[in-house]
């Protein structure tokens, strides 16, 4: 067996290198010039170094840009590098930085201008979404107890071969290259991907809502509370999308949830976000009353917000068994109703767009625009 | 209750112990003789009260009104939801070619082929084994379509003492306490072993859980034996049982007559089937322990001897073990705690257990340590690794002599044989995690390196852990 370690290779990696000699007047040596450039310890003075005539001086070699190099290593080697002469400034370019040319220019890139000038119109789309909602909304017609599955969860041929692919790819894994020697197993690649750091390895939903969950610092109950939760959403029967009630768009047929109970709880708490919230500032609307005042909210506390509604909701439901796991019982079972567009959290968050409407009228008041 | 006789001997009728208070009927004076026939006295007027503005004395809020608009749950109805045992998934997919064991495949050289696979359980076993109460709430069956378990080396070691008693035509009786980690598989171990002497036709019993016996949660009786010790007899739990093994083996009970001469209470006839006899003692728990002596003493009846047709091979386990290897928590008379190989039931699974009682037409006796709910006792814990290392021809370690062992126990556990369950092997864990991938468990390719990973953060494959690592896990 060749020995592992080859000293050749550690010597040459070694990050101990000797540092670069650096001539001065007191380490000169007859017979070597020394160049024209001042080091850090040399004395600083006003007259700069010159290099004497046929010689480069400081700042003289400098490295050519890249296309120019690229070019001289193609002639080199005897094909065509890029265009450097040929290279010239675009017209739309032109036309943006000189007034003259602007006017003088033909009307078709007069009025290619102009139109690139005016974007659409905020808050207006040119198509409709109507159609594509409906096809959301409609039910799948398989029954639960149906042993085949409904066609759209089984693969395509293609996404077959991907996949099996994939498997080959990575259940023979390769044995470690020559020059890695003295690792077991073959590194990872870099940057690994965030579910395998510590902090970032479950899913930034569950992991939100597992601390909303905690009560009293206890994150190991509400770790348990989570996994009873999405077992639950495992087990129980695939819900039935609700019209009045559009979920996300996008959503998955409702057969695939529950054997994604991530996705169930994901699609479950981003559905019910609400988009804004309503700030009161004091005093602002005058006489004492508060101006009240719509705001956006980012990703996680919208999401925050609408856990602590589903929250709310589901301590006050009524538990039907007895033992540890009746909360997150009763939290799963809000979860459903949330998507079956049975909970209350619907009307809640409605009732904060509806009051987020009539508010926006007050983006414009002088409290906040801040101008008299 | 009214039919209490003494408080103090513990001879009271067993007749309404452990009834609901539903179903107690209203007594009537014992001493009339008129028929109560008489109508109803008009009701009198009922004269309204003023509703006085104090009601109680606890100060009223708003707040603390209780809207009761619904059904308060009936007694045990929030305790059965919790204990409920579900078997099917219907979300899980349904696993294709999946395999039920049954006769064709239960030798040894034809489940040894299947190690390391996941064979599921036809509809009879599953009545017969839901009917022992072997499935536990506990164990994730609720996550798959169907129950299936992994074929394990144990598990064909298991099979082959099975075809080892049998060969030897009822003459031999395997001894064997199963222990290991938490989550190593023991209790399905158990059911495996109930479902395949099942199939092979064994009378099976099982006691799910051996805590039930000792924790005072039901009735004893004290049985005195001419001149030995008193002796305490369980009579609802062995009702209870009697009906578990009745719904279990009731095609072998209506087919075994009874043939020897007994004192059997109520109308039996002599050659009745043994599945009447069982019905006596589950109606009637004041029957239950008298009908288990009988039912007994007719299955270990020497097939040749008995005329009521051959009896079969014996099949009794209990989880659970350490719960009955040391003091119950019953008291005697004297107050002092009885000891569980004191009562009756416990007894005679240990008399099995430890050769002293024997079974003639053959069979085997099967323990389970529980690791969830450990009781402490440390002379089994001894013993264990005592007969471990006997079976293994290694110095078993001594007893020590500044340690206050359990005579009982030691004495139970002398000559048992000990089975550990370790993690499973790699193979074992891919047969298995491939079975959840396809029953639509786990999303991710079920590639050597998972299989690794899951394997060693479950503590070198322990399956319980398995399973929480994939199949349950917060991903």
């Amino acid at each position: 067996m060749p020995p592992t370690i080859t000293p050749l290779p550690v010597l040459r990696q070694c990050t101990l290198r000797p540092r670069a000699t650096i001539l001065r007047p007191s380490n000169a040596v007859i017979g070597v010039k020394r160049p024209a450039c001042r080091s850090f310890a040399d004395d600083k003075s006003k007259d700069l170094p010159k290099a004497e005539s046929g010689e480069s001086g400081p700042n003289m070699q400098q490295q050519e840009h890249v296309s120019e190099e690229a070019a001289k290593m193609a002639k080199i080697q005897g094909g065509q590098g890029p265009d450097i002469e040929g290279q010239g400034t675009p017209v739309q370019e032109i036309l943006k930085n000189e007034k003259d040319t602007r006017q003088t220019a033909p009307k078709v890139m007069k009025e290619q201008a102009k139109q690139e000038g005016n974007a659409t119109k905020p808050g207006t789309r040119p198509f409709s979404t109507l159609a594509r909602r409906r096809a959301e909304v409609t039910p799948t017609t398989s029954s639960p107890g149906d042993a085949a599955l409904d066609s759209s969860m089984l693969p395509t041929a293609e996404q077959q071969a991907r996949h099996d692919a994939a498997v080959d790819a990575s259940s023979n894994l390769q044995p470690a290259p020559e020059e890695s020697k003295g690792h077991k197993f073959p590194l990872p690649t870099m940057p690994l991907p965030s579910n395998l750091r510590k902090d970032y390895r479950y899913d930034p939903v569950v992991n939100q809502v597992t601390n909303l969950l905690m009560q009293d610092g206890k994150k190991s109950v509400a770790q348990r509370n989570m996994a009873t939760i999405l077992t639950i959403l495992r087990t129980a029967p695939a819900p039935t999308y609700s019209e009045a009630r559009p979920l996300l768009p996008g959503a998955p047929p409702a057969s695939h949830l529950p054997l994604n109970p991530t996705l169930y709880l994901t699609l479950a708490v981003d559905s019910v976000a609400p988009l804004l919230r309503i700030r009161s500032q004091r005093g602002a609307a005058g006489g004492g009353v508060a101006l009240q005042i719509p705001v956006p909210l980012g990703l996680r506390q919208r999401r925050r917000q609408a856990f602590e509604w589903i929250l709310d909701a589901a301590v006050k439901r009524k538990s039907r068994g007895s033992g540890n796991d009746m909360f997150a019982q009763k939290v799963a079972e809000e979860l459903i109703a949330v998507i079956e567009g049975r909970s209350s959290v619907w009307e809640k968050r409605q009732g904060v767009h509806r009051l987020g409407t009539a508010a926006r009228a007050n983006l414009n008041h002088r409290a906040v625009t801040g101008r008299r | 209750m009214a039919s209490l006789a003494c408080p103090r001997c513990l001879r009271r009728s067993l007749q309404d112990l452990e009834t609901t208070a539903t179903a107690i009927r209203p007594q009537r004076a014992a001493f009339s003789t008129s028929p109560s026939l008489s109508a109803n006295p008009p009701k009198k007027k009922a004269v309204v009260a003023k509703p006085s503005t104090r009601q109680g004395s606890a100060l009223r809020l708003t707040k603390n009104t209780r809207a009761t608009n619904t059904r308060p749950p009936a007694v045990g109805e929030r305790k059965e939801l919790r204990k409920k045992v579900v078997l099917s998934n219907t979300n899980a997919l349904e696993v294709l070619g999946l395999n039920d064991l049954s006769k064709e495949n239960l030798s040894s050289d034809a489940l040894h082929a299947l190690e390391a696979k996941v064979m599921g359980f036809g509809d009879t076993s599953v009545d017969r084994l839901r009917a022992l109460k072997a499935f536990k709430p506990t164990q994730g069956w609720n996550l798959f379509r169907r129950p299936a378990s992994l074929v394990r080396k144990e598990t064909t070691h298991l099979l082959g003492d099975i075809e080892w008693v049998e060969a030897g035509q009822g003459s031999r009786t395997v001894r064997k306490v199963l222990y290991g980690e938490r989550g190593s598989g023991k209790s399905v171990l158990q059911l495996q072993a109930l479902a395949m002497a099942s199939l092979k036709g064994w009378f099976v019993i099982h006691i799910p859980e051996a805590m039930d016996l000792t924790i005072a949660h039901t009735s004893y009786q004290p049985v005195t034996t001419p001149g030995g010790p008193t002796r305490y007899a369980q009579a609802h739990f062995a009702c209870k049982l009697l009906r578990n093994i009745r719904d279990a083996n009731n095609h072998l009970l209506s087919n075994l007559r009874i043939s020897g001469e007994h004192d059997i209470p109520g109308q039996l006839k002599p050659g009745a089937s043994l599945l009447g006899l069982v019905d006596v003692g589950v109606k009637e728990p004041a029957r239950a322990w008298p009908v288990w002596q009988i039912l007994w003493e007719e299955l270990t009846l020497p097939s040749a001897q008995s005329k009521g047709g051959p009896r079969p091979p014996i099949m009794f386990t209990m989880d659970g073990i350490d719960h009955i290897m040391r003091l119950s928590a019953y008291l005697n008379a004297e107050a002092q705690p009885i000891h569980a190989h004191d009562l009756l039931l416990p007894r005679h699974f240990i008399e099995l257990l430890s050769g002293r009682e024997t079974l003639p037409n053959g069979g085997m006796v099967l323990g389970a340590v529980s690791e969830s709910n450990r009781a402490a006792s440390h002379t089994l814990d001894h013993a264990l690794a005592r007969n471990e290392a006997i079976q293994n021809e290694l110095t078993p370690p001594a007893w020590d002599p500044w340690v206050k062992y359990d005579k009982n126990v030691q004495d139970a556990m002398e000559g048992v044989g000990v089975q550990r369950l370790q993690g499973l092997s790699k193979e074992e864990a891919r047969g298995i995690m491939e079975y959840y991938a396809r029953s639509g468990l786990i999303r991710k390719a079920v590639t050597s390196g998972l299989i690794s990973e899951a394997w060693t953060l479950a503590g070198g494959g322990i399956i319980g852990e398995i399973e929480k690592g994939t199949v349950k896990a917060r991903v």
